[in-house]
């Protein structure tokens, strides 16, 4: 194996790699935002908010993120007008999707929380929006990080399908380069590690994270 | 200051109260007993409408509960309640615990919310413990914070559910003993409890309920001396033995 093809091109793989980690910051921000606003909306006590965030979710959890992104692409500029650059669309696309899994994860962060102190808070004359915002949210949040982190971790792999719309991330970077050198073994052996390096960067972010703001009991 | 006039409530086809009257004057401390499912902890959480009533009145304070137009938050801010499980939040420390309410619903400033809730820290027999998380605290430590942070809000009655009925034993009388200063000072209390030694001593009257009902009402010489009814007797029989 002669890995001076990857050396020849790491400028190239670099800049792909920096595409990944800025898509997958964004997508982590806007992700878990949006996905804990669609939790407000899921668990609010207006049926019909409920029942358009339920059609939303089972929606997107029954489709696959490659046509996720397909219909950001190439469904949503006719209807709404406006064209998004590839990687816009996968960005856009990106935490449409993860933002219905953090759904989930939000609404058992929520039950976790002993339904007893809501009661306590209620008898001490906090609205249902205090009580939110002081006592549910903050334990959920804490108690969400280990799950949240799993969803980021994929998230990070999943990136890699951006380069099916032409956005030039680490896998675009790299098929790109193959495509020109013709050595898979490494430079996908290459692209395999990377991915590895950083997804286990980021998962040990999660644990140091959880040490940190664990709820004691 | 309390009073329910034929209050009836249902969790679903199972009826927990059954057409209830009962009066509570200001300053009066009042010992609800019962054996379980009989209803007496479903009774005080009406009282902070934790538990809606399906039919009947509960007027507290001057203010109606069942009115629609009642100003709930406002209502529960002038009823203190202490929980069998305590309830603290785990993620504050003590102090913001105690304060939490009245920075929020009263609006206190914040150098005033934590004087009061070092005096009531210090009431309970607590400072030292005000930056500390609840975890780190006992039992009996939890309840008595409890007891602080429901009192923070001054409430004008107090409410306490088997507030000493996850405790263990040795650590019941630290918080028997804050509850009974407090009823020395005069506050309206309703306490559902087991601990008839406490009753014996602050309550103005005892209550015993059976299945939804109040089967007997009496100060404590004649409730425990010459209860009137058989239920009230079985009971008293068995809770007494020990």
């Amino acid at each position: 194996m002669n890995f001076a093809v990857v050396w020849r091109n790491l400028p190239y793989l670099l800049q792909g790699l920096g595409v990944t980690l800025q898509t997958a910051a964004l997508v982590i921000l806007g992700g878990t935002v949006f996905g804990v606003a669609l939790g407000v909306v899921r668990t609010s006590r207006i049926p019909l908010l409920r029942q358009v965030a339920i059609a939303y979710i089972e929606a997107i959890r029954g489709t696959p993120l490659l046509v996720v992104l397909f219909v950001v692409y190439f469904g949503l500029p006719p209807i709404i007008g406006y064209k998004f650059t590839a990687y816009q669309a996968s960005v856009i696309g990106f935490i449409l999707f993860i933002g219905a899994y953090i759904v989930e994860d939000y609404r058992s962060g929520l039950a976790s929380v002993p339904r007893g102190q809501i009661e306590a808070g209620l008898a001490s004359g906090l609205t249902v929006g205090q009580v939110l915002c002081c006592i549910t949210l903050p334990q959920a949040i804490r108690r969400m990080i280990p799950t949240l982190f799993n969803q980021f971790v994929r998230l990070l792999k999943f990136t890699s399908v951006a380069s099916v719309i032409g956005v030039t991330e680490l896998t675009g970077a790299a098929l790109a380069v193959n495509a020109r050198e013709f050595q898979p073994i490494e430079i996908i052996l290459t692209l395999a590690v990377s991915y590895f390096v950083v997804c286990y960067a980021l998962s040990l972010v999660g644990r140091w994270l959880n040490t940190r703001y664990a709820i004691q009991t | 200051m309390i009073r329910f006039r034929g209050v009836s409530k249902w969790f679903g086809p199972l009826q927990v109260l059954k057409d209830v009257d009962l009066d509570v004057a200001a300053g009066e401390v009042l010992v609800v007993c019962g054996p379980s499912g009989s209803g007496k902890s479903t009774l005080i959480r009406c009282i902070n409408r934790l538990e809606p009533i399906q039919q009947g009145e509960i007027a507290v304070d001057g203010m109606a509960l069942h009115d629609p137009a009642t100003d709930l938050a406002k209502l529960r801010a002038e009823v203190g309640m202490v929980f069998q499980q305590f309830n603290l939040y785990p993620h504050m420390t003590v102090l913001r615990n105690i304060t939490l309410a009245p920075l929020k619903v009263r609006k206190q400033s914040p150098a005033e919310a934590e004087r009061i809730g070092r005096d009531l820290l210090d009431k309970v027999g607590i400072p030292e413990k005000a930056d500390q998380y609840p975890a780190r605290l006992s039992g009996g430590q939890q309840q008595r914070v409890a007891i602080a942070r429901a009192l923070a809000m001054q409430p004008k009655i107090m409410l306490f559910d088997e507030p000493t009925s996850a405790l263990d034993p040795e650590m019941i009388n630290e918080v028997l003993d804050v509850m009974v200063a407090l009823a020395k000072e005069g506050m309206t209390m309703i306490v559902v409890t087991h601990e008839m030694g406490f009753a014996r001593k602050v309550a103005h009257r005892i209550i015993f309920m059976d299945e939804g009902r109040i089967v007997e009402e009496a100060p404590p010489e004649t409730f425990f001396a010459a209860p009137k009814e058989e239920r009230t007797r079985t009971f008293l029989s068995k809770i007494l033995a020990h």
